[in-house]
């Protein structure tokens, strides 16, 4: 409901660059105590114009807190905002654009947000000093776990999570640029004018919603127009210009290598709903050349009770009189120690606020104190009073002033964190006592304006022109020839002044962490020298703000204790993210079942009608079984298909092996060194079994390669293999030998590919195979492969080849047709009682015949191991070939692939079971090698499984036990050979 | 003679879309082959495409359209381009060979990809939120492909026209990728 609520607003004193928005008021709740405030807003003004002060508790003491600043640097004013699905803790009631039906709440409190219970804590503060964790509670041992973690967990920490599933939605992009300005204040919005009017593509990005910066908080005027007013016609300008995106909103939080940042763009935070739209989108920008035009940030200066609500910065309390009309206090006195301050002084004034007092802690004033403020000079705030907002200030000559709110200035830190984020180190600058840019910068950045120490405003404006000049010539633009916005330079004398001695009470550096001089100090007599072992000590610096309005007043108490200067003491390290990034933005879209793509295999639709049981394997979706009506458990499921192949007919989507289609004048040549066995001869018509070494002669993959002509080969990896084969065949065929004629491509998608095995396999497709073709076993033997036509003219490929040891063979369609074969090959094959077999029955089937896979092929095995040394061809070179010589891999003793079958054929087999002669401890001195694969055996009726085991090929008929502590079990195995099951190779080639 | 019939099925089964600004549309009348240079052979397989087709081979990145069955030459690597034409032959390998003979090295890729026609003036938005290349039409201009990787699936785009580009992405994720493409949409549009 809006309605008109001037008389609430106690502390709105005019209508700031809120112009028309004031004409109608937008209403929200805080703590459940309705309020309003306009468009234009943020909650943190308008809870202030509200009158609003007590906002928050302290992380640690539970201390009353206040409004702090006005920006992304806020260490106080966090709030839960919104409810349930959508409700975020930690959120900065500063950058939080109001609007109509906002809900927020205070967090970190028991009982009431003014009656907190925990302030109990702020009692005991001489138990919870730095590091009080680490030796408060060590005794006894037990109790830390169990007793003090919760307890110090239950009671520290900031906001708290829903713990519902985030209702919003999140996304990603990617954006490119010649000129990426970060920061769109008077140096960036004067470089994006210079950068757009020389042609080059700009993009600009800004966190806050109204463009313009510092001009927007201030009463400098540029080009003889108020400083906000010439913000909002560049800003028009600029939006006009193809060649300009303009991006508010939007923060960049990190600098990354090769000129790419990232950046997070708050699309619907600012609305009631975001509509089904992304709440926040995530832009990874690629950048030609980026000038950071980020400005500066105000530090404060610490004393006794420094942290009471109405304690803020001066230049918000600026900007919030100037931006929003909103005063932060009736009687507000000025803490400064340099000449910035005194402008909040005369812009309070002139809005007719009342200042107490101006206090300085040089000699001279700077400018003229405003009528009736008292003016101390060479003095300081050495202390405060109030128990829930400042109600008066103690100076250092004993007098006491009533005040509600203490404006403090201990000069402005350039924002440098971008210019660290690759390790780059920033410098001490003496005239501005803060730390600047350094000169190793990331490759393409540069700085202009406040970021790099140019405070005023006449040479940031000049500053970011020039800036924009170099950038764009640099990367082949003209520079127009338009002049720098003219305006002036106003006085920003600063003088080193940090902290004022405290005596017994506590001055706060760190607000949001609860951190004081003394803890610094303390610290420091502990023995912690490095400023990084300071800020894991002290938690100085850490949370949401990253110690944006703490680091440098603490360095220097530190450089205090130790004698150094501020540059001997050295900064920690700044990393991203500049401002917090939800993780949901991190995530995008990549949620559920979207986490990653999914691939489905031709035969994917029918196997789901059939009520398939899908397993992942690497991205694909493969039909691990069918179910049929009645079958209670997997088994039952694996078991019949298995019987049912073995005695008649299945058939398995094998299309996610991987496929390569390999031509040229040389491929047979390239193949013969790709793979460890020959090729060079393998005739037209026939497939081979081949087996790839790594480099180091460790096997990388095996599969059969078919030959279609003299020119032209099809490979098949393992699915799991697909992409890497083709990746290091790549390499090969590039770098390894590029005067060979191959080329490759994969074949993967093209094909639809079914395995048919069983006896009754060849009856089966004969019924689809077009007549012109023979494939009785003379015609096309084991082995042998064709491009055939299909069910009247569609062309297919036929391979005979079997993984299952059956009579076998696969069948390959363009995908097109992939769908419909499957069908057709069940109907065809229901005079057979063909069934439709998964990955679980692939499985059985192979380990039963011993055939070797993903389990055996782990990157320790060699072609030696697996039995097939002989394999490795002596007459010619390969990859691998040379290494896999190594007397290491050639001992007598060396594991080889054998089976194993339990001796108590009850017994279940698991593999990863280690095997041990019978007698010895189960210890891995005693390690003879390890089973890799098992699986129950409908054919045998038993469980059997495949392995490695020391000198295998040697030692058939022995026993030993497979060990497996990790299940329990402790089975005495008996070695065989590999092939459980028809090991003579009868059925295949039958 | 089989006394069965195989019928063929487009990944998304012919999907057409309609959006404010956009239009995504399967392309179901289009084979690809790709065409790879045999070692020494570029001056062959050159002569061979402009004496049939009429056009030069195009370098990595750029397309050559040509009237001949509406075909596209792309050029995917140094050694390599890939032909867009259209026909409802099963053999496209068959048509290339008639006409290119044995100048060139050709795989079918037909059925490996879905191919996409994303239209309209919103394309360019729709896009921006999962292709990393930079498409600002000055940079990607008309006629211009390239390899890339949208939601972590490699896909290959061809800008067409001025607002129209075809998407082409693995045959078996077709679904996840015109997912990407209209999860895009609905965020953007």
């Amino acid at each position: 409901m809006k309605m008109t609520s001037q008389i609430q607003q106690v502390n709105r004193v005019s209508q700031g660059l809120l112009n028309n928005n004031t004409e109608q008021s937008l209403s929200f709740e805080f703590n459940g105590k309705s309020m309003t405030g306009y468009a234009g807003d943020t909650l943190a003004s308008a809870l202030l114009a509200n009158g609003e002060k007590l906002v928050a508790r302290s992380f640690k003491y539970h201390r009353p807190r206040g409004i702090f600043s006005a920006g992304s640097e806020e260490p106080n004013a966090l709030v839960e905002l919104r409810k349930g699905a959508y409700q975020e803790p930690n959120t900065r009631a500063t950058i939080i654009e109001l609007f109509d039906g906002l809900e927020a709440k205070s967090q970190n409190y028991r009982g009431s947000l003014k009656y907190d219970l925990m302030a109990i804590n702020d009692r005991l503060s001489p138990f919870l000093s730095a590091g009080f964790y680490y030796k408060t509670f060590m005794w006894p041992k037990a109790f830390w776990e169990k007793l003090y973690e919760p307890i110090i967990r239950s009671s520290a920490g900031l906001g708290r999570l829903s713990a519902i599933e985030d209702g919003d939605s999140y996304d990603k992009g990617f954006l490119h640029c010649d000129l990426l300005i970060i920061g769109a204040g008077p140096a960036g919005l004067a470089a994006a004018l210079q950068a757009s009017r020389s042609g080059a593509k700009v993009l600009v990005a800004d966190e806050d919603f109204l463009l313009g910066g510092r001009l927007n908080a201030e009463n400098h005027g540029v080009a003889g127009a108020a400083g906000h007013e010439w913000a909002a016609s560049t800003v028009a300008e600029l939006n006009s210009l193809p060649n300009v995106r303009i991006m508010p909103r939007t923060s960049i939080y990190g600098s990354f290598d090769h000129g790419i940042y990232g950046a997070l763009e708050r699309k619907t935070d600012h609305l009631a709903s975001s509509g089904g739209k992304p709440r926040q989108v995530l832009w990874r920008i690629y950048s030609k050349q980026a000038l950071l035009c980020a400005g500066s940030t105000e530090r404060p200066i610490a004393f006794a009770n420094n942290d009471r609500p109405g304690v803020m910065l001066a230049g918000s309390v600026r900007t919030y009189v100037n931006r929003y009309g909103v005063t932060a206090g009736q009687k507000v006195a000025v803490f400064t120690n340099n000449d910035d301050g005194w402008r909040t002084a005369v812009d309070l004034s002139d809005k007719g606020v009342e200042i107490s007092a101006i206090i300085d802690t040089r000699d001279k004033a700077p400018l003229a104190a405003p009528k009736g403020a008292a003016v101390m000079m060479g003095g300081s705030v050495i202390n405060t009073a109030g128990r829930h907002g400042i109600r008066e200030i103690t100076l250092s000559n004993g007098q006491k002033v009533p005040t509600d709110c203490l404006a403090v200035s201990g000069g402005w830190n350039p924002n440098v964190h971008l210019t660290c984020h690759q390790r780059g180190k920033p410098e001490w600058q003496d005239d501005i006592s803060a730390f600047v840019p350094g000169h190793a910068l990331p490759v393409g950045m540069q700085v202009a304006g406040a970021a790099n120490g140019t405070l005023t405003l006449a040479s940031a404006l000049a500053e970011g022109h020039a800036k924009a000049s170099e950038m764009v010539s640099n990367i082949g633009y003209t520079p127009s020839n338009s002049l720098a916005p003219d305006s002036n330079d106003e006085s920003c004398a600063v003088s080193a002044f940090w902290y004022v001695d405290s005596g017994k009470d506590r001055a706060w550096l760190d607000l949001q962490n609860d951190v004081t001089v003394k803890d610094i100090k303390l610290s420091h007599q502990e023995g912690f020298r490095s400023v990084e072992h300071l800020k894991r000590y002290t938690t100085l610096g850490m949370a949401t703000d990253q110690g944006k309005t703490s680091n440098v007043n603490a360095l220097a108490v530190m450089a205090d204790c130790t004698g150094k200067t501020i540059p001997e003491t050295g900064t920690t390290i700044f990393r991203p993210p500049y401002t917090p990034v939800a993780i949901g933005a991190l995530a995008g879209r990549a949620r559920g079942k979207d986490f990653r793509p999914t691939r489905l295999t031709p035969s994917h639709r029918w196997a789901e009608a059939q009520g398939a049981v899908f397993v992942e394997t690497g991205m694909w979706l493969r039909a691990q079984w069918f179910p049929q009506a009645g079958e209670t458990t997997w088994r039952e499921s694996v078991d019949r298909e298995v019987i049912q192949t073995r005695k008649s007919v299945g058939i398995c989507d094998v299309t996610t092996l991987g496929k390569i289609d390999i031509q040229g004048r040389d491929a047979a040549a390239f193949l013969n060194k790709i793979y460890a066995n020959a090729f060079a001869k393998l005739p037209v018509g026939k497939v081979r079994y081949g087996l790839m070494l790594r480099e180091d002669g460790i096997a990388m993959d095996d599969g059969t390669t078919a030959r279609f002509s003299d020119t032209h080969f099809v490979m098949t990896t393992t699915t799991a293999n697909a992409v890497s084969v083709f990746r290091h065949m790549e390499f090969a065929r590039q770098c390894l030998w590029p005067d060979l004629d191959v080329q490759l491509l994969s074949a993967t998608e093209q094909f639809a590919q079914y395995a048919v095995a069983g006896p009754n396999s060849r009856k089966l497709l004969q019924k689809i195979v077009d007549a012109d073709y023979a494939i009785d076993n003379e015609s096309f033997p084991f082995m042998a492969c064709a491009e055939i036509t299909v069910c009247n003219g569609i062309p297919a490929r036929l391979f005979r080849i079997s993984f299952s040891g059956e009579l076998a063979y696969e069948i390959a369609v363009p995908a097109r047709y992939g769908d419909s074969l499957f069908r057709v090959l069940m109907e065809a094959g229901q005079e057979y009682d063909v069934v439709p077999y998964g990955t679980e029955a692939l499985g059985v089937m192979r380990i039963e015949k011993g055939h070797a896979a993903g389990n055996e092929l782990n990157g320790q095995i060699t072609a030696q191991n697996l039995g097939m040394g002989r394999l490795v061809s002596k007459k010619k070179d390969c990859i691998g070939n040379k290494l896999s010589e190594r007397s290491a891999l050639n001992t007598d003793n060396i594991v080889e692939l054998v089976g194993f079958r339990p001796v108590d054929v009850t017994e279940m087999l698991s593999s990863g079971a280690h095997f041990i002669a019978i007698g010895a401890e189960a210890s891995t001195e005693n390690d003879q090698g390890w089973m890799s694969s098992v699986c129950y055996s409908p054919e045998l009726k038993m469980s059997v499984g495949i392995g490695f085991i020391q000198n295998g090929s040697q030692r058939l008929g022995e026993k030993v036990r497979a060990v497996d502590l990790v299940r329990g079990k402790d089975i005495e195995v008996e070695i065989t050979s590999a092939h459980h099951v028809d090991p003579e190779g009868e059925r295949l080639r039958g | 003679m089989a006394n069965y019939t195989l019928t063929a099925s487009s990944p998304l089964a012919g999907l057409q879309q309609e959006y404010q600004g956009v239009t995504l549309a399967e392309v179901t009348n289009k084979a690809l082959v790709s065409i790879s240079v045999p070692l020494g052979g570029e001056t062959a397989l050159q002569t061979a495409v402009t004496a049939t087709y009429g056009v030069t081979l195009p370098v990595t990145g750029k397309s050559s359209k040509t009237s001949v069955d509406n075909a596209l030459f792309a050029g995917m690597s140094r050694d390599q381009c890939w032909l867009f034409f259209e026909t409802d032959n099963i053999r496209p390998v068959n048509i290339i060979t008639e006409k290119l003979g044995a100048s060139g090295y050709y795989t079918d890729q037909s059925d490996s990809w879905v191919m996409l026609s994303l239209a309209g003036e919103k394309s360019r938005d729709v896009l921006e939120r999962i292709c990393p290349i930079n498409l600002d039409p000055d940079v990607f201009l008309i006629g211009d492909v390239a390899r890339t990787s949208m939601e972590h699936m490699g896909s290959i785009i061809l800008r067409e026209s001025e607002h129209n580009y075809l998407l082409c992405s693995a045959r078996s994720s077709a679904n996840s990728f015109v997912h990407a493409i209209e999860l895009s949409i609905k965020n953007v549009i």
